[in-house]
């Protein structure tokens, strides 16, 4: 058995909570919140549990494998850290840290000690995403030239008072750490790490400290070139959407989480895939997954997560270091607009 | 228990959600912009001979509700089949605020929740804990609001709401759920869900009867946890007096031709098939095909 604390029982907390109890190796042994009303019901409707207020109890008195950590991100590395101490394996939600210094430290510290370490970015779990990553690795379009990466949402449409952790940059919030990064992540994860960012502008449409829109440009060494274009305050959109557009020497992938179309110059037979116009949507490219909360992909996050922990073999799909690099042209994005992007 | 429809109209056609596709999900979004194309659409189904209808109790089924409530003599042989909540008004604020200042906005706009308030700031989290039935209850009414005065056949919990819950495998609430259903409203209880045969067997074995279960059933296996042979063999082996189940996602967003799809239906041990469309034609093929 695989026993394991959650630590922060927010919107993401409840999810992975509800995913891993169905588990059939895995144990959940502990809770830490600091809402008293949280833990008074878990207390009363869970039965063998342990709740706690400090996450330092929770590390002194429990004996567990591993943690899945859905803190406000400040909180992230402190946690992280203090679980590397006591060798315990650690799935984190994004944006792991605020801080290059944090990310690079833990990633580090981990690799070192041999435990495993995953990020939350979800997309690297997504069926679709998948499927593309695979076909640009098969050179079905050839080499890349040009991509956009693009999120949209409506979570921000009215003015706030500015005072949530959504509109405080230190804390994680603005719609780069929050919803870009899935944006980024998902570049670095199928095409690579940009060689350098620049152009990047930031918009603050309802939020007063932070941005609600952003886009950067993306070069690399190789000659390949980006775009990236996130806004959480479009309300044209119903649910959260990342779109990619790839342009290969040999044809072009569009996607987004529902499907993906792709245009050859040629047909390739052992795909399935003729010259002109394909499609494949999700219901082609999915995998079941054991238990369904929310989406497969965050089912079958959390199952690599705990597969990592037996295979130790298993290549971890978004460790990190991948977080770490991720955070990297988060932070070359502020950087650039700061020194360019304003008059 | 009492029967429960065999055709229903879904509604997901009208408010932009297609599992399979963001752009044809954009088009639809467009098409019923106006509402009005919504209430034509509903005319040709109940023209095509649909008695019932399910509706998520988001912001435009309240203008829907409120038009069906005007015309009630036109419509009273219709039943109606709510499901609540509409996830994405909590979800937002849930990340930004914690689970419990979001319920307090929630029941604090419906000005029915001082009370509410007062439990939580002054009592604190024992009382709270005592009573979070209550505001699972006052929750529920919330989001019926706009069904008053429908001819309601079941009232279902959400997936995202059920599977949560599921997972965390808290008898008491779905009990208590059941409970206020049958008592207040004097209709079904009903669950969706996307982990049906994981939902079934906590069901029964936590004594939960008299409930229809509303999950997609599909050829292809799309949306259905753990896999389509748990389904099957769920739904062969299901005992009709207990738990009626009611089909949705049966084409799998269009990825499986209908004739095919419905072929595969109606194999199935099903009590009800929902289905969306939005004109003439897929209505009458499709209660042409759906033979259960």
């Amino acid at each position: 058995m695989i026993n394991i604390g959650i630590i922060g029982l927010g919107r993401m907390g409840i999810t992975h909570y509800s995913i891993i109890n169905s588990h059939p190796n895995v144990k959940i042994k502990a809770v830490v919140d600091t809402s008293s009303l949280v833990l008074t019901l878990v207390k009363k409707y869970i039965d063998n549990i342990h709740t706690y207020t400090d996450y330092n109890e929770l590390f002194e008195k429990e004996s567990l494998d591993a943690v899945i950590i859905c803190t406000p991100p400040t909180l992230h590395y402190p946690i992280a850290r203090k679980a590397a101490e006591k060798g315990i394996h650690v799935f984190c939600e994004k944006p792991f840290t605020t801080k290059m210094t944090q990310a690079d430290e833990l990633a580090t510290l981990f690799e070192q000690k041999q435990l495993v370490n995953q990020v939350g970015y979800v997309n690297r779990s997504n069926d679709i995403f998948q499927s593309i990553k695979k076909y640009i690795k098969d050179g079905i379009i050839g080499d890349v030239v040009r991509f956009k990466s693009e999120m949209y949402s409506r979570t921000i449409t009215k003015s706030e008072g500015g005072n949530t952790w959504r509109d405080c940059r230190e804390k994680g919030g603005g719609a780069i750490f929050e919803m870009a990064s899935h944006a980024i992540d998902l570049v670095n994860y199928i095409i690579g790490k940009p060689d350098k960012v620049t152009g990047s502008s930031l918009t603050s449409i309802y939020s007063k400290n932070v941005e609600d829109a952003v886009n950067a440009t993306f070069l690399y060494k190789n000659g390949i070139s980006g775009t990236l274009y996130v806004n959480w305050s479009d309300e044209s959109y119903r649910k959260p959407t990342n779109k990619l557009e790839v342009l290969g020497s040999k044809g072009k992938i569009l996607a987004d989480q529902h499907e993906i179309k792709i245009f050859l110059k040629k047909e390739l037979p052992h795909y399935h895939l003729h010259e002109g116009w394909n499609i494949r949507y999700i219901t082609d490219v999915f995998k079941p997954v054991p238990f369904y909360v929310r989406g497969n992909e965050f089912t079958s996050q959390l199952y690599h997560f705990i597969e990592c922990m037996t295979n130790r073999d298993k290549i971890n799909l978004c460790s990190f270091r991948d977080a770490r690099d991720t955070l990297e042209v988060i932070e070359e994005i502020f950087t650039d607009y700061e020194q360019n992007g304003k008059f | 228990m009492q029967k429960i429809d065999k055709i229903i109209l879904g509604d997901n056609q009208f408010f932009g959600i297609n599992h399979m596709s963001q752009e044809k999900a954009q088009q639809l979004a467009e098409k019923f912009f106006d509402i009005n194309n919504i209430y034509h659409v509903y005319q040709l189904a109940f023209q095509a001979g649909i008695r019932a209808v399910m509706l998520n109790s988001n912001d435009r089924a309240k203008d829907i509700c409120e038009y069906f409530r005007a015309n009630n003599s036109k419509y009273s042989e219709i039943n109606w089949y709510p499901s609540i909540p509409y996830p994405h008004k909590y979800a937002n604020l849930i990340s930004e605020k914690g689970i419990f200042p979001t319920i307090n906005d929630v029941l604090l706009k419906d000005n029915t929740a001082l009370g509410v308030l007062g439990m939580m700031t002054k009592g604190g989290a024992a009382v709270l804990g005592k009573d979070v039935i209550k505001i699972m209850q006052m929750l529920i009414d919330v989001e019926m609001k706009m069904f008053k005065g429908l001819n309601t056949k079941v009232i279902f919990l959400q997936n995202i709401i059920t599977d949560l819950f599921l997972g965390f495998g808290i008898r008491e609430i779905f009990s208590a759920y059941c409970d206020y259903i049958r008592n207040k409203y004097n209709v079904l209880p009903g669950f969706i869900t996307q982990n049906m045969p994981i939902l079934k067997a906590k069901l029964e074995l936590w004594g939960i009867e008299g409930v229809v279960i509303c999950s997609s059933f599909n050829k292809i296996g799309y949306l259905m946890s753990p896999n389509i042979e748990a389904y099957i063999e769920t739904s062969d082996n299901n005992d009709t007096a207990k738990y009626q189940l009611m089909a949705m996602s049966t084409l799998a967003s269009g990825a499986i031709p209908a004739k095919e799809a419905y072929e595969f239906i109606n194999k199935q041990k099903i009590q009800s098939v929902v289905f969306g469309a939005s004109s003439k034609g897929h209505i009458e093929e499709t209660m042409k095909l759906i033979q259960i």
